[in-house]
This record gives structure tokens, sequence and C-alpha cells, in this order.
């Protein structure tokens, strides 16, 4: 899966700090005769008011641009003895060379494997004695490091992000290492059911646009990638004018912004290549089955080709998605879970990116629901452009998502993932503060308009993986006739038939009879 | 991208690295500058039994309320395993004031977000919301504590949501069901043996009646755990909760705690299965004792030293060293009951299982042969009071520290008294619990190979 900088913004999951209580979260569930109230005289009556409101206002921020063009935003908070970095490097796999997929994600995993002044393994021994915790990674429109430190050692913190992230050694034997773990990872994936649908719902829609492709690239294209490139990688997108770095928690103004200056001020800019401006293919209706004999459920996917991040519609049409499959509404999770059983969860969400952006649905069942659950989905699809949405639903979806804004300014993290989302999808900054406004002001209208402009039910892509024989009569009968199937160990995503190894000639219909 | 090698449970801890004197050269001392606020809270326990904390915090306009009742997947009964958390989607059913499936859409129909998770040992129901909004949330707790609904209708339809759920997370995805085959080989007596998710056979046994009485036993006050956190005043907020959940009255009788024990294991086990997985999986686990124990301390260190960051001892042995292994770790999951201290390698294609075993032992007799160095001890506190002041940024964050510490610990000076603790611990210490556990009598070993490569 390619990771987005989407609405919830840049990946910070990558060191597991967890509190180690997980347990089994269940996702939302929102009858009769009382189990205890027998004897007790519990009164009836209506929910408390609620008390007066409080004000509420975005924590305060700063944003300076170096003389090299590096911008640096600064949040700070002092609650605990912590901060953060946060680097963004404005490439990722979109900016993979052709028929090098892996490129960004290998550049990202040797970031700390090694730098012109330290081993891998002397890194790893800094960070870690300081007690702190240094992540890289790459999704479609950046490449990123974070490192997180108690406050006393933010000078050190700091020489260690500007070493890994300017002075990558890139040594043959790490790459060997980081290649070996690169394709023994796509082992695992590709045996993935929830791996392998979002990754062919994305090249569905995206077509071999790069957002088309995965990220983590396939085992071909990771054996060809060599230090060159990683190396021409590295020169070409890692300069100061193409950064955002973000410093996060208990320092100074002062001190965030000289230790910035101080690491990278030094660092020359450099011009930065466009992308080559490649347009996504139109919508086509296709429906791909990826077999895998042995699934207990099916994982399904339906996705669309939408609206980049930045794009005037991009609110209403947030809002609309959210009202499909989103928090605070939802209409796949009630006709889905709430009504019927037939799922834990059902979800969908816009994938807005830097060049091209999508809505994406997915769920899960168990095979012997597979049709069903397909045909309710795709119909909730079909309901958006052809009725007005309630002003009710409407208004209950406004209320989540203008009144849990404070929940989203808690810890300092949550404030940098908004600041640098803005910064880096280029966006006015005053759309922060704005944020409720903006989401109340959509109406009934706006969200038909936008509905009928990007939705289009009969062009989407749909994938489902799982047990094609025992779910593909379900599909006959529910109205989806036209249908490739394609077995899971022949799967390739840079094939336009997504097939491996098609002889020249041979016919690609499903187990049929091969003629010359 | 992170692999999604392993399932949700302590060991995304990314793992990685070990020992090293350059790591003394750069330590900052942990006595220095950098200690954790002490938590703020007060204490009260309503005439009904119920607990209640309360720590305010002004600087977001923002209330988490969290309900932790003391029932988890250990307290089920034989046939009925999976029931503590079919249950906990039960408590989404409505109540007397609430309608059915409407708790979620009215807390994030004020801007909230609320939900709930099982583990083996507590059942907890949260909720974040905007601050003026908190007597909603009390309200409706009080609400589905004292007068649950129970339809026939809407408990199987749950059920058939559990099932997906128990097919997505466990049966559907590679290594999905790794904590089961471990659960299940190293426990004989205690509930542990069966995973929080139970099996598709007793969910589809448990009935109504099963419903009415888990909720009678085990959801009454003086089972539960009431704990605010953000911004709200606590004498109003106090006046609030004793109006709402006062009325619920004490429970008829006390809750049973008669948890079968686990006889202590006097000989190493070995297991090989197989499983539709795309590489091999070996792990190497001993029995270790409860959260709380004087041992538990020292335990949670040695996780450090064997697993966090790509210094600590398996990640750098097994993966970069050696390169036996995708992923590797080894940690304690430490629970109210003796628990776990187990460790992990996924298998590289072209290595052995066998060989993976034998460096993963390895690392466990090394403890026991020789005192971890300074450095690394050191390296284990420092990145211990990184996750503790990390790991109370939120609302959320600090309710469950004070919670754990109420229900588990019964021992609410636990949340923040626990940092000396591990500030003191030394590398005898870790060396003397190595000793105690990590041995071959106390060990279960599996193997756990792709379908079709032989089991023998």
């Amino acid at each position: 899966m390619t990771g987005h900088l989407g609405g919830t913004g840049v990946p910070l999951r990558l060191w597991g700090l967890t509190v180690a209580l997980a347990g089994l979260v269940t996702g939302l569930c929102v009858s009769v005769a009382g189990a205890q109230s027998a004897g007790l005289n519990w009164p009836s009556e209506r929910p408390p008011r609620p008390l007066a409101a409080r004000e509420v206002r975005f924590p305060p921020y700063e944003v300076r641009t170096l003389p090299n063009g590096l911008k640096v935003v600064v949040v700070l908070h002092h609650e605990q003895p912590a901060v953060t970095m946060r680097l963004l490097v404005g490439a990722g796999a979109a900016a993979d060379p052709q028929g090098k997929g892996g490129t960004s994600n290998l550049v990202a995993s040797l970031l700390d494997q090694g730098t012109t002044s330290r081993t891998a393994q002397q890194i790893a021994d800094q960070i870690d004695s300081i007690g702190g915790a240094l992540g890289t990674g790459s999704g479609s429109d950046l490449t990123f490091a974070n490192v997180v430190v108690m406050k006393d050692s933010f000078g050190l913190a700091m020489d260690l992000l500007g070493d890994v992230v300017r002075n990558p050694a890139f040594s043959p034997d790490e790459i060997d290492r980081q290649k070996q773990q690169a394709v023994s990872a796509l082992q695992v994936s590709a045996n993935d059911p929830d791996y392998v649908a979002s990754v062919v719902v994305e090249r569905l829609v995206y077509g071999f646009h790069p957002y088309g492709l995965p990220g983590s690239g396939t085992e071909a294209s990771i054996s060809g990638i060599t230090r060159e490139d990683l190396q021409a990688f590295h020169k070409r997108y890692f300069v100061p004018n193409n950064m955002i770095l973000g410093i996060v928690g208990d320092v100074t103004s002062e001190e965030a912004f000289a230790a910035a200056d101080r690491v990278f001020g030094n660092w020359p800019r450099a011009d930065v290549p466009a992308p080559a401006p490649t347009a996504p293919p139109p919508s086509t209706r296709r429906v791909v089955v990826i077999d895998k004999p042995d699934a207990v459920q099916t994982e399904i996917r339906i996705g669309q080709l939408a609206i980049p991040r930045k794009h005037p519609d991009y609110t209403a049409f947030d809002v609309a998605v959210k009202i499909l499959g989103g928090e605070g509404a939802n209409r796949l999770q009630r006709v889905l879970r709430s009504e019927r059983g037939l799922t834990y969860g059902a979800e969908a969400d816009t994938n807005a990116m830097k060049q091209a952006g999508a809505y994406v649905a997915e769920t899960d069942t168990r095979t012997e629901t597979t049709g069903e659950v397909l045909r309710l989905a795709i119909d909730e699809f079909g309901k958006l452009p052809r009725q007005r949405v309630f002003e009710r639903e409407l208004a209950d979806a406004q209320a989540y998502l203008a009144g849990s804004f404070p929940l989203t300014i808690e810890t300092p993290n949550e404030i940098a993932t908004q600041v640098l989302n803005a910064v880096f999808y280029d966006l006015p900054m005053s759309d922060i503060p704005t944020y409720r406004e903006r989401v109340q002001a959509v109406t009934p209208d706006d969200i038909l308009r936008v509905s009928q402009r990007y939705i289009q039910p009969d062009r989407l892509s749909i994938v489902l993986v799982g047990n094609a024989t025992f779910f593909l009569p379900q599909l006959r009968a529910v109205g989806f006739t036209d249908v490739e199937v394609i077995p899971l160990d022949q799967l390739d995503l840079t094939s336009p038939t997504l097939r491996r190894d098609q002889a020249p000639g041979a016919r690609t219909g499903a187990g049929g009879p091969r003629t010359r | 991208m992170p692999v999604p090698v392993a399932p949700r449970r302590p060991w995304r801890i990314a793992g990685v690295l070990a020992a090293c004197g350059l790591a003394a050269l750069v330590l900052a001392p942990l006595q220095a500058a950098v200690h954790p606020p002490k938590l703020q809270y007060q204490m009260t326990t309503l005439p009904n039994g119920l607990r209640v904390i309360l720590s305010e915090d002004h600087s977001t306009p923002i209330v988490h309320v969290s309900l932790w009742y003391h029932v988890g997947s250990k307290n089920e009964r034989p046939g009925r395993t999976g029931f503590a958390h079919l249950f906990e989607h039960m408590m989404f059913k409505g109540s007397k004031n609430v309608e059915p499936e409407s708790h979620t859409s009215i807390i994030a129909g004020v801007g909230g977000r609320s939900n709930a998770y099982t583990t083996e040992d507590e059942t907890v129901f949260w909720q974040t919301l905007p601050a003026h909004f908190m007597p909603l949330a009390l309200w409706m707790e009080a609400d589905r504590m004292a007068t649950l609904r129970v339809d026939e209708t809407a408990f199987r339809r749950e059920r058939e949501v559990v099932k997906e759920e128990r097919r997505m997370r466990i049966e559907n995805q590679p290594y999905g069901r790794l904590s089961e085959i471990i659960y299940d080989h190293a426990f004989t007596a205690h509930p542990y043996k069966h995973p929080t998710i139970g099996s598709m056979a007793d969910l589809e046994a448990a009935s109504i009646a099963d419903v009415r009485e888990f909720h009678d036993t085990y959801y009454v006050p003086e089972n539960a755990v009431l704990t605010v956190v953000g911004d709200f005043d606590t004498a109003p907020t106090l006046q609030l909760i004793t109006q709402y959940f006062g009325r619920i009255p004490k429970a008829a009788r006390p809750v049973p705690r008669d948890i079968p024990k686990e006889p202590a294991q006097t000989r190493e086990r070995r297991v090989t299965v197989e499983e539709a997985w795309p590489l091999p999986a070996v792990v190497v686990a001993y029995h270790v004792t409860y959260d709380g124990h004087p041992d538990s301390y020292p335990l949670h260190i040695t996780s450090k030293i064997l697993s966090d960051g790509q210094s600590a001892r398996i990640p750098r042995s097994l993966v970069y060293e050696k390169r036996l292994a995708l992923t590797a770790f080894g940690s304690g999951n430490i629970t109210e009951d003796p628990n776990l201290f187990y460790a992990v390698a996924i298998v590289q294609p072209g290595r052995s299982p066998a060989e993976a075993e034998a460096a993963l032992i390895a690392e466990f007799e090394k403890l026991k042969q020789e005192p971890v160095t300074g450095g690394e001890l050191q390296r284990a506190k420092n990145q211990f009071a990184r996750d503790y002041i990390v790991g109370r940024e939120s609302n959320q964050d600090k309710a469950l520290h004070l919670a754990h510490a109420a229900v588990i610990h019964n021992d609410i000076t636990t949340a923040d008294g626990e940092f000396e603790i591990f500030t003191n611990i030394t590398t005898a210490d870790v060396q003397r619990v190595a000793r105690t556990y990590f041995n071959a009598a106390n060990r279960v070993v599996i193997h756990i190979l792709p379908k079709g490569t032989g089991s023998r």
C-alpha cells in the first residue's frame, strides 16, 4: 500500500512505542429487555445538557524558510520533556525511475544504514543509547525520516538526523541486506489479501501512472536497482528546497531554528526536476478477482479516480465520501454491519495526493456473502449522485468533522501534522483555523454536485481477493458478468493484463483452453 | 513501509539491536534534567463500590472518559471462549435511555470519538469528546452499566460481526494465528490458553442467557473503574458522577475470581505445525510471572535489551549480523496472571528454522551466563523513560496508566511509582530473573512451517 500523506497525514507510527495492553479493538459499533433492569427503578430521562462551551484555538506554531529553501515548522509544547523531528522530502515512490519500482523505498530504508562517517551499527547504537527512536520510510509523494528523543538529546538528535539525510553511504553490503529484506517482505505481503487488494485497486484506478504501481516495487524491479540508482535519487531529490523540517515539542523557538540552521543551513539549494506530466487514465469499469482458494474471507475494494489534494472541491468531496464511508456518518457501515452483520467494518476514504487523487471503499466479508456485499456496496455508490442527502445526515457528518477539531490538536505531533500537511500540499495556512467553518458551509447541493461530478457508478474499479471458485456464481447472480479472474500466483501489476508471463497469442480466458 | 508481518501485539515494537562500548560514550544520564512530570489525580470510591479517578488537564478543551471493567477472556467459562469480547459488542446495543446502535453516533454527533476493546484481563469502554459534552459520556456509560438492553436478533447479528472480526484479524492474514498457536501450546489449564477473540464453535454456542448472566456478574460498580482526564473541574464532576452512577445498586454477590491456575511446566515442550504462511516462524517461549511481581520489572528491561531498536540483541544478531530472519524480537507479555516471555523469528528464505531456534536460545542463555553491560542497561532505562514520557502525552494515555494501576495492580500509586523501580534495576537483577525463568524445562519451542513443506 502506498503511504499517502492524506487527511490524517504524515506517517508517524514508525516506532511502536506501544502501550502494550492492546487487545481487540471493536470498530464502530453503535434491542430489548434490560439485563439488570429487573427490579431496578431506573429513571426515563433525556441526555444531560452540555456545559458552557470552551474556546478552541489552534495552538501557536511558526514556519520559516531558510535562505537555502528549507522550510522549518516549529510547534512548541512543554508538557512532556520530549522533542520530535520530522523531515519530509518532496519525492517518493512516484519519482522512482521507470522499471525501478522500490527505489525510494530502498533509499529510505538505507538512510539509517550507514553514512560517510558512521556505520549502520553506530547509528543504531547512538540513537538507542539515548533512548531515542529513528524511523524512515517513503510514500507516493514523499520520503521521510523521523526522530524522537528526550529533550536533553535534542542537539545530538539533530546532528544525527542531518547526517543520515545528507550523507547516506549506500554501501553495497547494506544495499544487499535491505534488498533481501524488501524481497522477503514482499513475499509475505503477496500472501496478505489486504495488501493485495489494496495494490490492485490502486493499479486499476491509476493505471500506469506512477501512483498505480506499488511503492514497495516487485521482486524483479528491486533486484534491478543499482547503487547508482539510489545515489542518483538521493542527489536529485534530497535538496533543502525540496524539504520540510518539523521540530515539535519541548524546545524553545530560538533553539529549534538555530539547530535547523546549524545542521542544514550550509546545504546548497539545487534544481529539482518536476514530475513528468502524465495523467491517469479515465475511469473505466473493471472487475478483477484475485483467486486465493484458501481464503476464508473476501477482501473487497471499490475505487475511482477523483481529485488531487489541492483542489477547490476537496472539502465538499471529502464530506461526500465521509457520508459514504467515514467517521460520523458511514452508510456502508450501517448497511453492511449494523443492519446485516455481514462484515466487521466498511469504510471509504479520499486518498488525495499531489498530482491526482482517488476515493476507495474497503470491506471484507465471508466467502458465502461476497456477492451480496458487493451488490449492497455498489448500490450505495449509486445513491450519492442520484439522491440529495438528507439535511440531517449531512448535519451529523458536519457535526462530527467540525466538532472533533479540538480532538485533533491534543498532542504536539497532531498539531504538527496539520501544519506539515498544509505546507506540504501548498495550501493556504488559513485553511487550518477555518477548517470548521469550511466544513459547516457545505450544503446538500454541494454534495450532490461533487458526487455527480466524481462518482460514476458504472465506471468503478472493483477488486475481490478470495476463494473465486466459490463466489463467482454469486457475482453473476447479482449482475457482475464481466469479470477477470487471476490466480494469486499469476498476479503481475506491471502487465496490462495483470497476469505474468503471457506467451504472445495466448488467450486470457479464466482457465479456458489455450488455442493458437 | 512497515511489513504487515506481525499481528497486533507488543511486537509491533519495531525490533532492533544490542550491546556496545560505543553506547557508553553518548549516554545521556537518565538522572539528569529529564524526569517525567507526576500525574495529578484524585481517587474516590462511591458507596456502591465504583472507583472513580479524576485527573484535570486544561491544556486542550477535551475530556477522555474511560470505564474499565475488570473482566476479560480469562474470566470465560469453558466452552464460551470469546464471550467477554462478544459481550463488549453487546454494550453498544442500547440501554433504557439510549437507542440501539446509537452510542457511537450520539458521541460522534457532538464531535467525539468512542470505542471499546477487550483483553485477557479487562474490558475497556472509552470516549474522547469536546470538554463541554463530558456529562453526556458519563450519563451514557451509567445507563448501559445499569440497564443494558438484551435482544435476541441483535445478539445473533452481532455474533456474525464478531465472526467476521475473527476471520479478518486471525484467519485470513499471514501470521494472524501466531499468538493463538503459541498460547494453545504453552498453556494447559489457565484460560490464557484461549485467544480473546474465541473459537468459532464457542461463539456459535453462546446464548442470550449468557449475555444476561455476564452483565449481572461482571458489569457491576465494584468491578469497574471510571477514569476522567482532561479539561474539567473536579468537584462538580464528582457530583455528576455521584448522580449518574451512585444510583446503581451494589452488586448482590461478590465478583467471582476463581480462575484455574496453570501448573508449573516440568519439561520442555516442542511442537511443529504447518500453516499457509509464506515464511517459517520459530517461537521460543518461557513461562514467567505476573504484572507487578518484583521480577516483572527486570523482565521489562530484558525485553528492551533483547528487542528495542536496531542495536538490541535479537535484531542485531538474527536480522543484521546473521541475516537469519526477516524480523525477530523477544519480549515479555506481562499480564495480571503469570504469562509468557517469548521470542519469534520469521525465517529468511534459504535459512532453516533450526538455525533460528538455536540463535534465539543462545540469546536467552547469554543473559544467564553473563550480566548485561552497564551501557546496555542504561540504554534500556533511557528507552523505558522515552516510552514513559511519550506514552503520557494524551488524555487517553494518562487514563490508561491510571486505570491500569487501579484495576490490575489494585494500587493507583503504581501509575507513577514504577518509574523509580525501573531506575533502580541493576545488571544483577536482569541476570537473576534470566536464571529464574529462561530454563529448558520451562520452555516451549514451536516451529511453524509453510503448508506442504512437511512437519514431522
